[in-house]
């Protein structure tokens, strides 16, 4: 323990040395527990930055995976094996959210406590609700035509329409894309500047909005190619 | 500790191997008959004897009632399950069946990891005969696509056969293995792997790092009710159809007759992966013959759809990959069916490359596993298999809908933490549901298992229990508990929805003792002290033999000292020291007996003319 570290000391349950959260006691090699509520960034040695080096990332996690994986252990005490079975599992986990761009933010949100992992919001977004409702009468309509073989309305235009209303949500998620990649530069660059918390909760308010708007277009491209599949 | 072998359980046929140490390659271990392929056939006596692979094969025609093949559909799965395999296969369903189905063979009733575990008794003696020592732990492969009660009810199979299972790995995967270390093969590589019974397909990058190779999966899918087998089935239906219009004749009312067809089926399925055409031919039960010539197209026709059904998994694992055909550097075809010519050609023709098949496709799977196996026996750290599950993990949420905690494809060992509170005032129960696999609703998923966290009476959401969800190596789901409020770690009962619990494995386990073939060490020892008694019991008679007094004095001594020796090992538990003592007291007696043959020999030809000997 460094001289002035304000965290409890983590020490090797093997040998007793101070083990400083790393993944192996640098006295006796042994497999360490994970320190409570670990940072995936952490856990890869990485500073919490939205932009990641996706070939650096995999190299990390290969090197990780040589030491790591239950394999190693096959021969180890059960305490090792359960050790090794839980660091291998989090580092999967956290290579997994760390690779996908989506996936990553949506992590840093939830640790901010802003998100819950994986959670999306249905409600619409204020500024695509006419757009909302004009799709759903479109959906509707191509939905009544469709039951009574389109002697009920114009199906091919219908159809032509919602391919239209699809291309323009295409269009809108593109832009949303380019905003969250502008929003990563800006939070690494806060990062950099060691930015306080109140302008870091600022970034990640606008990201959630972000991710928000984005999961609900995404659902509503897929929700369109659904019913012009069956059209 | 015993060597760790690799087994292929496979559902027509099963094998073993392991690595040999003076080539450095895996192999495949051969049984009593020269052939690595042990059919999986078990077969009961009415004495209760278990007779495994080939010998039970030929009951199947003669005692089909005693006899089970393809129990490996039946792995992990409940009665409801297998309503469409009971139309086709033979399987006797015991009434009584609940969260595991039960099969009667003969007057006995068994559950289907009793039965694979037969099997893989079979194998483990076949591995100790060829090792002359006793083999207690495996790797067993598992078709990819399996879920997590086939995977615990292969495991348990292992555990009821006294093997430790190391790792479940996955077929296509271990195939990888084996054709990685044959082909010093990177970049990345399909697995297109169609068995008896269950079909793969696996998306795997091979990366070479300075530790050594990396065998990454990045996604899978399959059937694991799609193989082979189908294609009998099929082919069986079309001449039971062929038979009743002809004959006017219900050949499934006669159990011995349609297994020989069914054998003729499969000849002919055999022949036609070389030849243009095949002829089936059947003495019927009731006079007459079923003769009938099969063209290869007139085949091709039959089973194209069932070769189609193979193409939306392999598009599946390939979307998932985010990877279009054209971009695999490899495609490795694996299991018995890719013999099948026009499988190739669908093969060749997606993926736009000559598939790989240059090592026995039956054999493959056993070979990787063996490799697998080596590694985790001698901790050799050159290669690393990084194997993902086949299915998203979730939990049942209000109004019955899934909730994906772990999705498919993930890297394993994988986990999810999730919070749980309570919704009532002094609720002392949070139940949980956990399913398997990619539907909306809760009822279109696998269920798993239930269980209950027990908290204390609070108000309503003052409980903080923390569930911790961790799918291991093996695509096995292990679930830890913690009460955030007091920190306490609470153990977890859960209640497998298709699998035996621990206590049943339990009393199976007491159970088994009774076929149970004695321990490889025991049933040497025991033979070492039967010959070691016999020795005693002849050479105590030699010295009392009247040439005995022939001997000198030092002679005398080293065989009394040789017996002495022999008696010492005999009480101990130690099969190769009785060994050594027989050999010894055989090299002390060489003299005596030398002298006693001379005697014996003179007395034979006593009163004889040299000619006449």
């Amino acid at each position: 323990m460094k001289p002035g570290d304000a965290k409890p000391a983590a020490t090797c349950w093997n040998c007793g040395a101070a083990t400083a959260g790393e993944h192996f006691c640098p006295a006796c090699s042994k497999i360490q527990p994970l320190p409570a509520g670990t940072d995936y960034f952490a856990f890869f040695g990485l500073a919490r930055k939205l932009r990641v080096d996706a070939v650096d990332l995999e190299k990390r996690f290969h090197q990780l995976s040589w030491k790591l994986h239950p394999d190693n252990f096959a021969q180890a005490s059960g305490r090792e094996r359960e050790l090794s079975l839980e660091r291998a599992s989090q580092l999967n986990d956290a290579y997994r959210t760390l690779a996908d761009p989506i996936r990553r933010i949506e992590y840093l949100l939830a640790r901010a406590g802003l998100r819950k992992e994986g959670q999306q919001k249905q409600q619409a977004p204020p500024e695509l609700l006419e757009e909302v409702f004009e799709l759903n009468e479109s959906l509707d309509e191509l939905r009544t035509a469709r039951k009574s073989d389109g002697s009920n309305g114009d199906l091919a235009g219908l159809k032509r329409r919602l391919e239209a209303e699809q291309g323009s949500l295409q269009h809108k998620l593109a832009a949303v894309d380019s905003q969250l990649e502008g929003i990563f530069h800006e939070w690494d660059a806060a990062m950099d500047a060691g930015a306080d918390e109140s302008s870091q909760m600022k970034l990640m308010t606008r990201m959630n909005e972000l991710l928000n708007r984005r999961s609900y277009i995404r659902n509503l491209v897929a929700s369109v190619r659904q019913e012009l599949a069956e059209a | 500790m015993g060597r760790v072998v690799g087994i292929d359980l496979g559902t027509t046929y099963s094998l073993v191997a392991l690595h040999d140490q003076t080539s450095g390659r895996p192999k495949c271990i051969q049984g009593p008959y020269g052939e690595t392929l042990c059919p999986s056939i078990v077969s009961v006596d009415a004495d209760g004897t278990i007779v495994v692979g080939e010998a039970a094969r030929r009951r199947l025609l003669t005692q089909p009632e005693r006899t089970i093949y393809s129990v490996k559909r039946l792995m992990g799965r409940g009665v409801a399950d297998v309503q469409d395999e009971l139309r086709i296969f033979p399987f006797r369903i015991d009434p009584e069946s609940q969260h595991v189905i039960r099969v009667r063979l003969g007057e006995r009733v068994f559950t289907p990891p009793e039965i694979s575990a037969f099997i893989l008794r079979e194998l483990k003696s076949w591995a100790e005969e060829f090792l002359d020592e006793a083999v207690d732990r495996a790797v067993i492969t598992v078709p990819a696509y399996f879920n997590d009660a086939q995977r615990q009810a292969t495991r348990d199979a292992g555990r009821l056969a006294g093997l430790e299972v190391l790792r479940l790995v996955n077929e296509p995967t271990a195939a990888a293995l084996a054709y990685g270390l044959h082909e010093q093969q990177r970049g990345r590589v399909a697995v297109y792997d169609f068995g008896g019974g269950t079909f793969d397909i696996s998306i795997l990058k091979l990366i070479s790092t300075t530790e050594g190779d990396i065998y990454q999966v990045l996604s899978t899918s399959g059937d694991t009710h799609l193989g082979g087998d189908d294609i009998d089935n099929l082919f069986q239906s079309i001449a039971h159809e062929e038979i009743r219009a002809a004959q006017g004749l219900d050949l499934a009312q006669y159990p011995e007759a349609t297994q020989e067809l069914r054998k003729a089926l499969i000849r002919a399925k055999h022949e036609l992966s070389s030849a243009e055409s095949a002829t089936v031919q059947l003495a019927l039960p009731t006079g007459g013959e079923y003769v009938r010539e099969v063209g290869r197209a007139e085949f091709e026709t039959w089973i194209g759809p069932i070769i189609t059904r193979t193409m939306s998994p392999v598009k599946q694992a390939l979307a998932d990959a985010g990877l279009s055909a054209s971009e695999m550097d490899e495609v490795v075809l694996v299991g018995g069916s890719t013999r099948v010519p026009l499988v190739r050609r669908t093969v060749e023709e997606f993926f736009g490359r000559r598939p790989h098949a240059e090592l026995n496709p039956d054999e493959v799977v056993a070979l990787g596993a063996a490799v697998q196996a080596n590694i985790l026996e001698t901790g050799v750290k050159n290669m690393l298999l990084l194997d993902v599950t086949p299915l998203s993990l979730g939990i049942e949420t209000m109004g019955g809908v899934v909730a994906k905690i772990i999705p498919r494809n993930s890297t394993v060992p994988a986990s999810a933490q999730e919070l749980f509170t309570t919704g009532v005032d002094n609720q002392t129960g949070i139940d949980i549901h956990v399913l398997q696999g990619e539907r909306e609703l809760a009822k279109d998923c696998r269920s798993l298992a239930r269980f209950q966290l027990k908290v204390p009476p609070a108000a309503a959401g003052m409980a903080r229990v923390e569930v911790k969800f961790l799918i291991d190596a093996n695509g096995i789901l292990q679930v830890g508990a913690r009460d955030l409020r007091s920190g306490e770690q609470r153990s977890v009962e859960v209640q497998p929805s298709y699998g035996l619990t621990d206590a049943e494995i339990e009393k199976m386990l007491e159970e088994s003792i009774e076929y149970a073939e004695q321990d490889f060490s025991e049933r040497q020892l025991i033979e070492a002290r039967n010959e070691g008694e016999s020795m005693l019991h002849a050479t105590e008679k030699a010295l009392a033999e009247p040439q005995a007094a022939d001997l000198d004095g030092n002679e005398r001594k080293r065989i009394e000292a040789a017996m002495a020796a022999l008696r010492a090992a005999m009480a101990s538990t130690d099969y190769k020291l009785v060994r050594a003592r027989v050999d010894e007291l055989n090299q002390a007696t060489m003299g005596l007996a030398e002298r006693m043959m001379n005697r014996a020999l003179a007395t034979a030809l006593e009163g004889k003319r040299l000619e006449e000997v």
